[in-house]
C-alpha cells in the first residue's frame, strides 16, 4: 500500500515538473508522452534481443512492465491527468505495454522449450527393464469355452437353465424314455447313491425339470458337470456338458439343422463344413450326430479324425413325443429339438489336447496356456 | 462290430460293392463306419510258395536253407521253423512285403542269402501265438496271392451299431441296410423248416416262463465229423475278431455273426437225459462255466438245465461239463430267444458279457432261431459234407410279430421341415422291407418281425424315412424365437462376474472332481467339524479315492497347490467355483451348494529389480474377500467372526459374515496339516457359499448425493495394548463420531522403540462431512476430543505424541 502511494506521487511529480508545467498545450503534452513511450519501446526491443535466458528475461520484464516501470506508473496515475489527455495517454500506454508483454511471452516460450529439452534429456530410463507384475490370473479353459458357447446361444435367444448334479433315476433315465431294462442304459455306466438316486450321466434331466415348470415357447441351454463310471485317456468320471432344448409350435428338423450349423460356424469358424448323421438317442427321434469337417487334414482324412475327414461334436434330435407325456405337453401341438455336447471334447478339438485327464489335474502350466 | 464286404456280398445281387461308397452310405444312414480296412493291402507281396527242398544251415543248428517255388521263380529262404516238409504250401513274404510292420528285404542270414520269409500265423496276424510257420492246404495254387487263396482278400468294415438296431448286429442285417440304400436285391435264402420241423417225442424242451424265453429251438447232430474248420472260415472269423476254436464252435460263431442269432452247442452225451428245461436258477445255485469259473446265480437268472443241473447260463455262457470237446460225437445245437432285460440283468450281476448276451440284451427277433439252425446245417454240409435227416425241436409261444402303423404324409413334412412325396416315402419303406400302401394322405405300413422292437410309432417311421432320404437333403431353416430374449439370470451373471473379477486380480481358476476319499476328509479333520459330517456316499465308486461327494473344496485345492509345488511352481493363487454336497434325509436328493474356494500360498510378490519380496498372508486373502464383497455390497458390513476350525490355525480361523449373514469361512491352514500333506509352505484358504452370497445382495441401490461440501480429514494416532482389536477401536470411534463421521481408515500400525513394550500405535484417518454445509474446525475438534476420551476410558488409550 505504501509503495503504490509513493509511485502515485512520483507520477504526479513527473507530469507536473517535466511536462505539464513546461508544455501547457494539449498537443505538446501528448507528443511528449508519445516520444517517451517510443523510446521505451525502442530500448526494450534492443535489449530483448540481447537476452540469453529466463533470468535476464525476468529482469527486462521488471524494467519495462514491472511496478516501477515508466509504462505501469503512467497507467497507474492516469487518473491524475487532465481529462482531455486521459484517453489518449491510456490507449498509447496500454498498446505499448501489451506489445512488450507479448514479446516477452514469445521469448519466454522459446527459452522454456530449450530448458525443458535440456531437463528431459537428462531424465532417461531403461525401457527394457521389466514392468511391475500385476499377477497372472486365468479363467479355466472349460469355463472359457462354456461362457463362449453360452454367449453364442444367448445371442440366438436362449436362456440358461441349471439343475442338480445328483439326480433321481426318474429324471435321468425314466422320463427320458430310458426305463430300467433299456439297452441304452449300458452306454451310461452310472454312479449310484441309492437305488433311485444317482449322479446324472448327462445334463438332459434338466430338460424334463424345465419343461415341468415352464410352458412353450422355450429355448434353453444347460451347462453342467456330468458323471460316468469310466476312467482312462479318453474318459474321466466327471466331465462337462452343454445341453440345449427348443420347444414351440412348428419347430422342425430344419430348425435343428439351422441352429446347430450356426453354432458350429460360430465356434469352429465359418469355413468348416457341418454334416448331420442319423444316430440313436432314447429321448429324441429322429436323432442325429453332428460332425464338422476336420481342420487338420481339410477333410481328406488324418489321424485326428481317424481317416474320416470329420470330427464329431454334438448329439441332437427332435424331442421324442413320448417325453411330452411326462411333462403334460400335447405332442400334436408343440414340437422341439434337443442337443448336447461335451465341452472337454470341443476344447480338445479346438486346441489339439489329446488327454482328457489333463482338464482335471489342474497343472497351472496347462491352465495358463489358454 | 466288424463285417467283411465279401461276406455281405453273398447276400446282395450287386455285382461289386465299392467300399468307400458303401461306408459312406452306411454312415449317412445311421450305421457309422468307424474304419475301413483293406486286407488285400495288408498282405501285399505275400504269395503261396511250395517247399521244393531244404537242408540244414551250415552255420546254425536252428536254421534251415529252403528252396521255395513261387511259380515265377524259385527262391532261397533261410527259415527258423521245423514244422514243414517238402511239397508243403506256405505263405512267402517277398521283399517289399510288410509283416508286423517290418518291411521284408533280401538279405544274408549268417552268410546265406535269404530272398523272403516263410510266415507263421502270428506273423500274418491270424493268431496271437503260433508254433512254426503256417502250412496251407495243398489245393492252394503256387504263386497266387496269399490273401486271395485263403479268403483274406477282403475289406473289413468296423461298424457302430446303435442299441435300437439289434437286427443290424449281423452280416445279413447290414446287407439288408445296404440293399435299401443302394437298391440292390437282398438274397438271404429261405429255410424250409416245415419239412424238417416236427415234434419228436424222444426229446423234450420245457420252458418254465415264456416271458423269459419266448422260443427255444434245438437240433441234434449225430456222429459229427471231428475235423478242423477250413482256413477261409477261420479267416472270416479272425477278420471279425472272433478266435477260431474247433469246427462246431466256429460254426456257431459264424452263424451268429451272419444271422445275429446266438447259438450254443452242447455235447449231447454229457447231458443227463433227453430233456432240456429252461428255468430260473435256484437261489445260490452255481454252475462252472466254460471259462472254468464257478458262477453263483441269483434266483432271477435264467438257466438251461437238464434234469440234473444247470448246463448253461441262458444267453450268456455255457457250462464246462457239457461243452464241446475233442471227444464229442453228438451235438445238441441250441438256437433260442431269451428276454433281453433279464439277460442284461444277469450279465451285469455276474460281470460277464459275451457276443451272445450283447445281442440278447437288445431283443432279437424270435423268428431267427430256426433260420439260424438252417444256416448251421447248410454250412456243415458245405465244409464237411455232412447231412442229417434229424428234425428240429421247437418250443415257443405264438406271439404277434407284425405291427401296423399309420404314417401321415403331412406328419413327415411337419417333423422334417420338408414335404416329401408320398410315393417316395412308400418306396423308402418298401426298400426297408416294410410293406405298405398309400391310402389318402397316409401310408399304411406293416412292420416286419425283425424290426418289431424298434418300429412302434408313427415317429419311428418318420425317422426311417428321414435317414434313408438323407439328412443332408433336408433344409436348414432359421428358428423364429418370437418374444424370447436370451440372457443370463442375475445369479448366473454374478457368478460369471466373480469368476472374471478373481482372474483379473491374478487368481487362476481350477476345476476338480466332485469326488473325495474318506481318508482325505480325515486327514483334514473335516469329518470332525459340524456341518461336514454327513457326506454323500457312492455305492459303486471307481476306487476309494472317489468314494464320497465332497462337502468342501479345501482338500482338492490343497492337492492342487501341492501338485504344482512339486512342479516347482510355488507362488500360487487359485480358486474354484463348484458344487459341494451334503446328505439329506434318506430318499431325498442331497443338498447341493455352489461354493467358491480361494487358496493362496507362496509369495504375494516376487523380489523384483525394485520390489521387495513378500509372502502371502491372511490379509491378502481378506483383501480378496473385501474386493468381491465391496463389488456387490458397496455399503454392506463385512466381519470376520472368530471361530476355530480344526483345519485352520487356531489363531487365524473365522467365519465370514456379511450383512449379519454367515456366508463362509476363512483362515490359515493348520501347520500340522501343512506338515502332514508335505505341502512345505503356509497356505491361506477361504470358502464362500455363493448361493447365500448372491441371494442376499440387495436390489439396485438408490442414488446417493455426490457430496457438495468438502470433508475435513483428521489423522488420529492412539497407543493401546497389543491385544486390543482394531474392530473394537473402530466401533468405539463410530459410536462417538456422530453422523458427521463418514469414513474411517486404518493407515498405520507401529510397534517399537518409540512406545512401550506390549503396546501398539494405531493410526486412523477419519473423514467428517455434512451434506448441507461446510463444517467448522471447532465442531470437529469437539468430536475428536469426545472420541479420545471414550477410547481412553474403554481401552486405556492415549493419543500418540
Ligand atoms: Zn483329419
Amino acid at each position: 500500500m505504501q509503495r503504490s502511494e509513493i509511485s502515485k506521487q512520483e507520477a504526479k511529480i513527473l507530469f507536473r515538473d517535466n511536462t505539464y508545467k513546461i508544455m501547457s498545450k494539449k498537443e505538446k503534452n501528448i507528443d511528449q508522452l508519445e516520444k517517451k513511450i517510443k523510446t521505451e519501446l525502442d530500448n526494450f526491443t534492443r535489449e530483448l534481443e540481447t537476452v540469453k535466458n529466463l533470468i535476464e528475461l525476468d529482469k527486462i520484464r521488471t524494467k519495462y512492465i514491472g511496478k516501477k516501470s515508466f509504462l505501469i506508473k503512467t497507467l497507474k496515475n492516469i487518473g491524475d491527468l487532465p481529462d482531455d489527455i486521459k484517453p489518449i495517454a491510456g490507449k498509447k500506454s496500454n498498446t505499448a505495454r501489451n506489445k512488450i508483454e507479448s514479446d516477452i511471452l514469445k521469448k519466454e516460450k522459446i527459452f522454456k522449450n530449450i530448458e525443458y529439452k535440456n531437463k528431459l534429456r537428462k531424465e532417461s530410463i531403461d525401457l527394457s527393464l521389466p514392468g511391475r507384475s500385476t499377477g497372472t490370473g486365468r479363467k479355466n479353459i472349460i469355463s472359457q469355452v462354456v461362457e463362449e458357447i453360452e454367449e453364442i446361444f444367448i445371442g440366438m435367444g436362449f436362456e440358461i437353465a441349471e439343475g442338480p448334479e445328483v439326480e433321481t433315476d426318474y429324471y435321468n433315465f425314466e422320463a427320458l424314455n430310458t426305463p430300467r431294462d433299456h439297452p441304452a442304459r449300458s452306454l451310461h455306466d452310472t454312479f449310484f447313491i441309492s437305488e433311485n438316486i444317482l449322479l446324472r450321466t448327462h445334463t438332459s434331466p434338466v430338460q424334463i425339470r424345465y419343461m415341468e415348470s415352464h410352458k412353450p415357447p422355450l429355448l434353453i441351454i444347460v451347462p453342467g458337470k456330468v458323471y460316468r463310471r469310466d476312467y482312462d485317456v479318453s474318459h474321466t468320471p466327471m466331465f462337462t456338458q452343454i445341453e440345449g432344448l427348443v420347444i414351440d409350435k412348428g419347430i422342425n428338423f430344419g430348425n435343428l439343422k439351422w441352429t446347430l450349423e450356426t453354432f458350429a460356424h460360430e465356434i469352429f469358424g465359418k469355413d468348416r463344413k457341418v454334416r448331420f448323421r442319423p444316430h440313436y438317442f432314447p429321448f429324441t427321434e429322429p436323432s442325429a450326430e453332428v460332425d464338422v469337417s476336420c481342420n487338420i487334414c481339410g477333410g481328406k482324412g488324418c489321424r485326428v479324425c481317424s481317416g474320416s475327414g470329420w470330427l464329431e461334436i454334438l448329439g441332437a434330435g427332435m424331442v421324442d413325443p413320448n417325453l411330452y407325456s411326462f411333462v403334460g405337453y400335447n405332442p400334436e401341438e408343440v414340437s422341439g429339438f434337443a442337443f448336447g455336447m461335451g465341452i472337454e471334447r470341443i476344447c480338445m478339438l479346438r486346441y489339439g489336447i489329446d488327454d482328457l485327464r489333463l482338464f482335471f489335474e489342474n497343472d497351472l502350466r496347462f491352465i495358463n496356456q489358454f | 462290430m466288424k463285417v467283411t464286404l465279401n461276406w455281405i456280398g453273398e447276400f446282395l445281387s450287386a455285382e461289386r460293392l465299392e467300399p468307400e461308397n458303401i461306408a459312406s452310405a452306411l454312415t449317412m444312414s445311421g450305421t457309422e463306419v468307424k474304419k475301413v480296412e483293406y486286407m488285400g493291402d495288408k498282405y501285399k507281396d505275400i504269395v503261396i510258395g511250395r517247399v521244393v527242398d531244404f537242408s540244414p544251415h551250415p552255420d546254425s543248428d536252428k536254421l534251415s536253407l529252403c528252396e521255395v517255388d513261387i511259380g515265377s521263380s524259385k527262391l532261397s529262404i533261410v527259415c527258423g521253423a521245423k514244422n514243414f516238409k517238402k511239397e508243403d504250401r506256405v505263405a512267402v513274404a517277398l521283399p517289399g512285403a510288410k509283416v508286423k510292420d517290418i518291411t521284408i528285404r533280401k538279405n544274408k542270414i549268417r552268410g546265406q542269402i535269404s530272398e523272403g520269409m516263410m510266415c507263421s500265423e502270428m506273423e500274418l496276424g491270424l493268431s496271437s501265438e503260433s508254433e512254426g510257420i503256417m502250412i496251407l492246404d495243398n489245393s492252394c495254387e503256387v504263386g497266387d496271392s496269399f490273401s486271395k487263396s485263403v479268403g483274406l482278400d477282403d475289406v473289413v468294415l468296423e461298424l457302430e451299431i446303435t442299441p435300437n438296431r439289434p437286427d443290424c448286429l449281423s452280416v445279413i442285417g447290414i446287407a439288408r441296410e445296404i440293399s435299401a440304400l443302394i437298391g440292390a436285391e437282398l438274397i438271404t435264402g429261405e429255410y424250409d423248416f416245415q419239412k424238417r420241423l416236427n415234434i419228436d417225442s424222444k426229446f423234450k424242451i420245457e420252458i418254465d416262463d415264456y416271458n423269459l424265453c419266448p422260443r427255444y429251438s434245438a437240433k441234434l447232430f449225430r456222429n459229427i465229423p471231428n475235423i478242423q474248420s477250413p482256413q477261409w472260415l477261420k479267416n472270416r472269423l479272425i477278420l471279425c475278431d472272433v478266435r477260431p476254436i474247433d469246427l462246431i464252435v466256429d460254426l456257431t460263431n459264424y452263424v451268429m455273426l451272419e444271422t445275429g442269432q446266438p447259438l450254443h452247442a452242447f455235447d449231447k452225451d454229457m447231458l443227463y437225459s433227453n430233456k432240456i428245461i429252461v428255468r430260473r436258477a435256484g437261489k445260490g445255485e452255481n454252475i462252472k462255466t466254460i471259462d472254468d469259473s464257478i458262477r453263483i446265480l441269483d434266483d432271477d437268472a435264467l438257466v438251461i438245465a437238464d434234469e440234473d443241473k444247470a448246463v448253461a447260463i441262458a444267453g450268456i455262457m455255457g457250462g464246462k461239463d457239457t461243452k464241446i470237446s475233442e471227444n464229442t460225437k453228438n451235438v445238441l445245437l441250441e438256437s433260442a430267444n431269451f428276454y433281453g432285460p433279464s439277460i442284461m440283468r444277469t450279465s451285469k450281476k455276474i460281470g460277464l458279457r459275451s457276443e451272445a448276451s450283447n445281442r440278447f440284451e437288445k431283443k432279437i427277433d424270435p423268428m431267427l432261431t430256426v433260420f439260424a439252425i438252417g444256416k448251421f446245417e447248410d454250412l456243415l454240409e458245405k465244409v464237411a459234407n455232412f447231412k442229417t435227416e434229424e428234425c428240429i425241436y421247437d418250443n415257443f409261444k405264438k406271439v404277434e410279430r407284425e405291427r401296423k402303423i399309420n404314417l401321415r404324409v403331412g406328419k413327415v413334412g411337419q417333423v422334417l421341415g420338408k414335404d416329401i412325396d408320398a410315393g417316395l416315402i412308400s418306396g423308402i419303406l418298401t426298400n426297408l422291407k416294410i410293406s405298405n400302401r398309400i391310402k389318402d394322405n397316409s401310408i399304411e405300413a406293416t412292420v416286419p418281425s425283425f424290426r418289431y422292437e424298434d418300429l412302434e410309432r408313427e415317429i419311428d417311421l418318420v425317422e426311417e424315412v428321414a435317414r434313408i432320404y438323407g439328412y443332408d437333403r433336408l433344409d436348414s431353416i432359421p428358428t423364429s424365437t418370437r418374444d424370447r430374449r436370451g440372457k443370463y439370470s442375475l445369479y448366473q451373471k454374478t457368478i460369471k462376474d466373480i469368476r472374471q473379477a478373481l482372474c483379473d486380480i491374478g487368481l487362476v481358476e481350477v476345476i476338480n472332481y466332485s469326488f473325495i476319499s474318506a481318508e482325505s476328509l480325515k486327514k483334514f479333520k473335516i469329518n470332525l467339524e459340524d456341518g461336514y459330517k454327513n457326506n454323500v456316499e457312492i455305492l459303486n465308486p471307481i476306487n476309494e479315492d472317489f468314494k464320497l461327494l465332497r462337502p468342501m473344496l479345501l482338500p482338492a485345492l490343497m492337492k492342487n497347490i501341492k501338485d504344482n509345488i512339486n512342479h516347482n511352481i510355488k507362488d500360487i493363487g487359485i480358486f474354484e467355483i463348484s458344487k459341494v454336497f451334503k446328505k439329506n434325509s434318506s430318499g431325498k436328493l442331497p443338498f447341493e451348494i455352489n461354493m467358491l474356494g480361494v487358496m493362496l500360498t507362496g509369495k504375494a510378490a516376487q523380489k523384483g529389480w525394485d520390489e521387495k519380496e513378500r509372502a502371502f498372508d491372511f490379509y491378502d486373502l481378506k483383501g480378496i474377500l473385501e474386493f468381491i464383497c465391496k463389488r456387490y455390497y458397496p455399503y454392506g458390513s463385512l466381519r470376520i467372526k472368530e471361530r476355530q476350525y480344526r483345519f485352520f490355525h487356531p489363531r487365524t480361523s473365522g467365519i465370514v459374515n456379511i450383512e449379519d449373514l454367515d456366508v463362509g469361512i476363512i483362515g490359515k491352514i493348520h501347520p500340522v496339516i501343512i506338515e502332514e500333506t508335505e505341502t512345505g509352505q503356509d497356505a491361506y484358504y477361504m470358502e464362500l457359499d455363493m448361493d447365500k452370497f448372491i441371494n442376499n445382495i440387495k436390489e439396485t441401490q438408490k442414488y446417493k448425493f455426490v457430496p457438495a461440501f468438502p470433508s475435513i480429514d483428521i489423522d488420529l494416532a492412539i497407543v493401546v495394548d497389543n491385544k486390543i482389536k482394531s474392530e473394537d477401536i473402530v466401533n468405539e470411534i463410530k459410536e462417538n463420531g456422530t453422523e458427521l463421521l463418514k469414513k474411517i481408515r486404518l493407515f498405520d500400525i507401529y510397534r517399537g522403540e518409540q512406545i512401550e513394550k506390549d503396546k501398539k500405535s494405531m493410526a486412523y484417518s477419519l473423514s467428517f462431512r455434512d451434506d448441507t454445509r461446510t463444517l467448522k474446525d471447532i465442531e470437529i475438534e469437539i468430536i475428536i476430543n469426545r472420541i479420545l476420551e471414550s477410547l481412553g476410558k474403554k481401552f486405556n488409550a492415549r493419543i500418540r505424541e
